[in-house]
């Protein structure tokens, strides 16, 4: 990290552990926005702190490792999206998972699945029937509120013939992203508190984390966080390359498996109390099987890239590979 | 806490060029049809090979001009060995001295050792191996009990090494002696390095499961070297040689070596719609990038002269796993039929084969682990 990248890791990490998975929108958005986050994506002449993702990244892996309650890294995202339209929203922008329906004469009709915090946006980017996506106003929609199995709010909007504004962009790649980025996070600190807890609690006249066992299970832990952490790094890395389809896919698989691993070997280190209400376990674990399904499953995203890796040839997959990651010659 | 400190590493300008040299090298000279030769690759021996690559200058690619090196950056040599070892080259010949003998002569050994040795290294004509394993002391090192003894200026080796793979076919080993009397664990250790053709040692042959012979035994009675057969600082011999454990740990063999298997299920599923090999093309891809973006983090650390060693132990960890695993996921998705002379048949079963030495080799698993856990601070 540079300086700068150091200082955002301070001020967001702060902030973030102090909101946490207690945060609302209501008491807690005016901070977020105090601090310019929102603005992270933004260059500074558009009024934005003139970051890349690979900032972002900083900043939405840290929203994970907290388990922010807040549409954060959402806003982000949207507030880039809506700069590119040359559309000005009033209050934080969301992100729509999944769209429904068909654009007529202008007018979208049909709805918005998994709009995080749709209830409270000033406006949602969602993928577009046309391709690409689109920019509405949840003012415009009726809206039902859901949650994931996380308690963040995924509502569904639905519209009839209301206005959109067109904006080049997969919403879909660049809300797995984000989730990548967030579940490296979350498993960081899930894997920091059942370390925090084997080498606390005893039995058989030990604490927990002197049993072979039990310390070949995290070091499974370890190198799983640490393989979501790097897919997140490069996948930060390639968006601000360009194109990155392909990291896309891989980070956010990636991510998926270690999720499922993580939030096992951590569950099964802590015993019942990881099992309570009480305990900070679940705040993480929670999100982390939540955003394994938000933005494509593992199958989603590893067919997608076997397809195109299988389409393009046996012989063209490595040197592909490399390829994005070489300096145009 | 973040259990992995990540640098994004930035590949060098000239990345692509350098990948065409060392492709244009493989096409030429790496015509063989015996597909199997291509599995493991950085255990498959061919000196032809490898001189061509020591006159390519692909061998000893960092190292000082005077000792045959070219002076080029880490990652330079990261992009020759991935592309070598994507590809299914016969490696394994130079492998050993150009990862380890090679840059342990350069950091410990002395000015006479380095102009013997190291020049000959890069050509890509003298080979090494590593002389750690002994019949009970696997991975427990510390309990090696060889000796080394003084006699005037002299040193004089008994023992017995085991496993030392390539003892056959190389020119030098180095190896792990206990040159203090008495010593226990890791003090009284020291390295050597040992020509082979040194009277007193014998090498005999363990024939592998495959019944190929990769790894011998290596019986030392009453070998006598110089005083020059010292690598390095008597009684260090622990610390020097597990200084080297990160480059050995995280380089691209540590996850490339059923790499050419992939590419073969790739070429299987051609235009296939079959979803279970399309996802598991896809899921490999996934690991391998990721792979691929931690051993470079890794090599970009030591090239800023950092020592991650947690870092590569989890880089060798994760990435034998995903190589090991890769023939039985293979073989769970398509119908195989191992008697037949198929590509993707004869490989899975070299690789079903072979695999089980991946998370052996290099370190257990076990091992590996216990050191994870310890860099995590259970206690
Ligand atoms: C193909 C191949 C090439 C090799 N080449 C070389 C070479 O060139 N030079 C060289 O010196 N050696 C070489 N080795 C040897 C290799 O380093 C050893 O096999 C390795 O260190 C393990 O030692 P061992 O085989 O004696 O197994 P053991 O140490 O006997 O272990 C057997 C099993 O018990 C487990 N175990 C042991 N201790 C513990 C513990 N404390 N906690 C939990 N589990 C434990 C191990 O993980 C393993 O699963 C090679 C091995 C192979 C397979």
């Amino acid at each position: 990290m540079n300086e700068q990248q150091t200082m955002l890791a301070d001020m967001a990490g702060s902030l973030f552990s102090a909101l946490s998975h207690g945060a609302t929108v209501a008491a807690d958005w005016g901070r977020i926005e105090e601090m310019g986050f929102a603005g992270l994506l933004l260059g500074e002449e558009e009024g934005g702190f003139g970051g890349g993702w690979a900032d972002a990244g900083i900043v939405f892996r840290l929203a994970g490792y907290h388990a922010l309650a807040l549409p954060l890294v959402e806003a982000v995202v949207a507030a880039r999206l809506a700069a590119d339209a040359g559309f000005a929203g009033d209050g934080f922008g969301t992100l729509a998972e999944k769209t429904e329906g068909g654009i007529d004469d202008g007018g979208f009709t049909g709805f918005l699945k998994g709009v995080a915090w749709g209830r409270e946006a000033g406006y949602v980017v969602a993928p577009s029937p046309s391709g690409g996506a689109m920019i509405l106003s949840p003012r415009d929609a009726v809206i039902e509120k859901r949650q994931n199995a996380a308690d963040e709010p995924r509502d569904i909007l639905r519209f009839s013939g209301a206005p959109v504004v067109p904006v080049d962009a997969d919403i879909f790649a660049l809300g797995a992203a984000a989730r990548s980025m967030q579940m490296a996070g979350a498993l960081d600190a899930a894997l920091e508190l059942a370390v925090g807890y084997v080498n606390d609690r005893k039995q058989f006249g030990k604490p927990l984390g002197k049993l072979q066992a039990v310390q070949q299970a995290l070091a499974v832990f370890a190198c799983e966080a640490a393989a979501a952490n790097s897919a997140a790094v490069g996948v930060a890395q390639a968006l601000d390359r360009g194109d990155a389809s392909f990291e896309v896919a891989a980070a956010k698989a990636r991510a998926n498996m270690a999720a499922g691993l993580g939030t096992s070997i951590g569950h099964q280190a802590h015993g019942a109390i990881g099992f309570t209400h009480e305990y900070g376990l679940h705040p993480l674990t929670r999100r982390l099987w939540s955003w394994r399904s938000e933005f494509g499953g593992e199958h989603h995203w590893t067919m997608l890239l076997g397809t195109r890796i299988a389409a393009a040839g046996a012989d063209n997959f490595w040197a592909e590979m490399v390829r994005r990651s070489d300096p145009v010659a | 806490m973040q259990t992995f400190t990540i640098k994004p590493f930035d590949m060098p300008a000239g990345a692509a060029a350098l990948r065409e040299q060392v492709r244009a090298v493989i096409r030429e000279h790496v015509t063989d049809g015996d597909i199997v030769r291509r599995a493991n690759c950085w255990q498959v021996n061919d000196p032809e090979f490898s001189r061509v690559l020591g006159k390519a200058g692909l061998i000893g690619m960092t190292w000082p001009k005077q000792y045959g090196g070219h002076e080029r950056s880490a990652l330079e040599r990261y992009i020759v060995l991935e592309e070598l070892l994507s590809a299914g080259a016969p490696v394994g010949a130079h492998w050993i001295a150009d990862r380890q003998t090679a840059p342990l002569l350069l950091r410990y050994g002395t000015e006479a050792q380095r102009q013997r040795w190291v020049p000959g290294i890069a050509a890509g004509e003298i080979y090494g191996c590593i002389g750690l394993s002994e019949p009970n002391a696997g991975s427990d090192l510390a309990s090696v009990r060889s000796s080394a003894r003084r006699d005037g200026d002299d040193w004089v080796l008994n023992g017995q090494k085991i496993w030392t793979t390539n003892a056959h076919i190389a020119h030098i080993m180095i190896g792990l002696f206990r040159s203090e009397e008495g010593s226990e664990r890791n003090a009284g250790l020291s390295q050597f390095l040992i020509p082979l053709d040194t009277p007193g040692i014998t090498i005999r042959p363990i024939i592998n499961l495959t019944g190929e012979h990769d790894f011998n035994e290596v019986f030392f009675d009453d070998v006598r070297l110089p005083a020059d057969g010292l690598v390095g600082t008597e009684g260090q011999g622990w610390s020097q040689a597990t200084a080297e454990l990160s480059l050995e740990r995280s380089g691209p063999e540590r996850y490339l070596s059923s790499h050419v298997l992939v590419t073969e299920l790739i070429r299987h599923a051609g235009g296939s719609q079959d979803a279970a090999v399309l996802a598991l093309i896809g899921k490999l891809a996934s690991e391998v990038w990721t792979l691929r973006q931690m051993s470079l983090a890794v090599a970009g650390r030591m090239a800023a002269g950092e020592d991650p060693a947690l870092e590569a132990t989890i880089v060798k960890d994760l990435g034998n796993s995903l190589e090991q695993a890769i023939p039985s996921l293979i073989q769970a998705v398509v119908e195989l039929d191992l008697s037949s002379g198929d590509a993707l048949a004869l490989l899975t079963a070299q690789l079903l084969q072979v695999s089980p030495s991946f998370s052996l080799r290099g370190g257990t698993r076990e091992i590996l682990r216990g050191i994870v856990a310890r860099g995590l601070g259970l206690r």
